[in-house]
């Protein structure tokens, strides 16, 4: 595959991954990554494709369209992750897995059933802001750069330790001072708007967008990405998503068995490699540069 | 009266686990400066009252104010930032993170950074043997020192007050009588303590005054020395 398609998929996967993986850090499981990604896909290939004045039919969509898309998506899942973390994010326990297995639900079961959204069909011929797939390659990239800067400095700050703090024993950092509701909200935010920028430039990529991709399956594959990496560093869930994205596709051949792969995936590998394959330990391991190996440790 | 008002006063406290009362009208006062123990059995609603206070557990009913101000309405967080460390029974330190960064979380809400340098020194002069092993992680100490540790990470927000849960718990008779004596130095230099014991002996050793709880109600209360004489305390937890 010359064209760089499979690069982008992969690409996006590990954006998803690091979406899945900012409340893990504090003890949160999400499973809406693809119910925030849909929603920025959907700001994209609506903005897009219905309102004439941005430019739908010139030959390349011009760029300054696409970061207010960016913009609006971002406002959006932000606005969604309020309406959720808000009641839920008080409480400790898994509430938030259950409370956004519902939220990825009610978004499908919307999504499919109003017309203004393409219904069950979707939306066709979103209009391309690159003419090739290294314009994608260049600006997901970006995106991945930024966010993983942003994760890198996190582990460092303290924010990232209040998050940790929260996540190995939140009545410890309660009893600490942390605000482990606010830790717990923004790590949650950070994860929709991440989800939904990724979305954006996703649903310009494929072309065409519709609400199977927020399926409780995309949730179980996005969540495959960080059991398969690690959820301790960020590096993990980066890695989770490039490999589980191209797995499949090199094993084309196989490619109905994508499901059973990240099936046996989420099975074995916790019994493999209980804490995914990065891991703290692997670094000490691996012949880095000193320099490296400290910063990249927490 | 002339006396100082409490920092804090507990008033009528009550708190229910479901259908069961855990904790039945508490009154309890601490004044500045003073160690007081709270004693009794498993269950007694020892551990259920400094949870209250740090508003990790609901109220049924009852008031707690410091100094004055009413706590019940605050969440866990803002009463430390109040001056309420709540050192939690079971020592929960993050056994994944290293010594140096446990403390560290402990002075979160802190901004003084040369002041947070000092408690840390202090901390470590406190309890040397956490000093060697600043940069290990928590969950490779031993039992004793964990609970120094959670000690430490306590006393790293600059208490007004510190509640303890069950330091000895668990730990070599020798390693009770260190530990106590740390509370008993921090104690002479002025920090104020309530501190949830069934080491009764241990406590009342070290402790200003007492009260014994059973099934969530006062049954005794007194100085440390009446409490040491009284026999049916020396009956039921001191051995006789």
């Amino acid at each position: 595959m010359p064209d760089g398609s499979l690069l982008v998929q992969m690409l996006i996967g590990a954006l998803l991954g690091l979406s899945v993986y900012l409340p893990l850090a504090a003890g949160q499981l999400s499973l809406a990554t693809p119910g925030f990604m849909t929603v920025g896909g959907y700001v994209a290939a609506l903005l897009s494709t219905r309102v004439a004045a941005l430019g739908g039919a010139e030959p390349l969509y011009p760029l300054p369209w696409l970061l207010l898309e960016l913009v609006l998506a971002a406002v959006i899942a932000l606005a969604l992750a309020l309406v959720v973390g808000l009641p839920v994010l008080r409480l400790r326990g898994i509430y938030l897995a259950i409370a956004t297995i519902a939220l990825n639900e009610i978004l499908r079961v919307l999504l499919l059933n109003s017309s203004w959204t393409g219904g069950a069909v979707g939306i066709f011929a979103i209009p391309q802001p690159f003419g090739d797939p290294l314009g994608y390659l260049a600006a997901l990239l970006l995106l991945l750069l930024l966010a993983g800067a942003a994760c890198q400095v996190l582990a460092g700050h303290p924010l990232g330790r209040a998050m940790a703090a929260v996540r190995d024993d939140e009545l410890a950092a309660s009893c600490s001072g942390v605000d482990s509701f606010r830790v717990k909200l923004l790590a949650f935010g950070a994860s929709a708007v991440l989800a939904a920028l990724t979305g954006v430039l996703a649903a310009h990529f494929f072309n065409t967008w519709n609400a199977r991709q927020g399926s409780f399956d995309a949730s179980i594959t996005t969540l495959a990405f960080v059991v398969f990496g690690g959820s301790r560093l960020w590096l993990g869930p980066v890695l989770g998503g490039l490999v589980l994205t191209a797995l499949p596709e090199l094993l084309r051949p196989v490619g109905d068995l994508r499901l059973v792969v990240f099936g046996a995936v989420i099975l074995l590998g916790p019994l493999l490699f209980p804490q995914g394959v990065v891991t703290p330990a692997l670094l000490q391991r691996l012949p880095l540069p000193a320099g490296w190996r400290r910063r990249l440790l927490p | 009266m002339t006396a100082a008002p409490p920092l804090l006063q507990v008033q009528g406290l009550s708190v229910r686990y479901g259908s069961v009362l855990a904790l039945d009208g508490l009154d309890l006062e601490v004044h500045a400066g003073e160690l007081v123990a709270l004693l009794g059995s498993n269950g007694a609603g020892k551990s259920t009252t400094l949870r209250a206070i740090s508003r990790l557990v609901p109220a049924s009913a009852g008031g707690l104010f410091w100094g004055g101000r009413p706590l019940l309405p605050l969440r866990t967080e803002q009463t430390v930032k109040l001056g309420i460390s709540h050192c939690p029974e079971g020592r929960r330190v993050l056994a994944r993170q290293t010594v140096a960064v446990n403390l560290e979380l402990g002075a979160w809400l802190r901004h003084d950074r040369a002041g947070v340098n000092d408690d840390l020194e202090r901390c470590y002069s406190l309890f040397p043997r956490l000093a060697e092993r600043r940069r290990q992680l928590a969950g490779n100490l031993s039992g004793g020192e964990q609970q120094m540790l959670a000690i430490a990470r306590s006393l790293m927000a600059r208490p007004t007050l510190l509640l303890l849960d069950e330091p000895s718990l668990g730990l070599a008779p020798r390693l009770v009588e260190e530990v106590m004596g740390t509370l008993a130095d921090l104690h002479r230099n002025g920090q104020t303590l309530l501190l949830v014991e069934q080491n009764a002996e241990a406590a009342l050793a070290i402790a200003d005054r007492g009260l014994v709880l059973e099934a969530g109600r006062v049954v005794l209360r007194g100085s440390a020395a009446e409490l040491r004489q009284n026999s049916g305390l020396r009956a039921s937890y001191l051995g006789g």
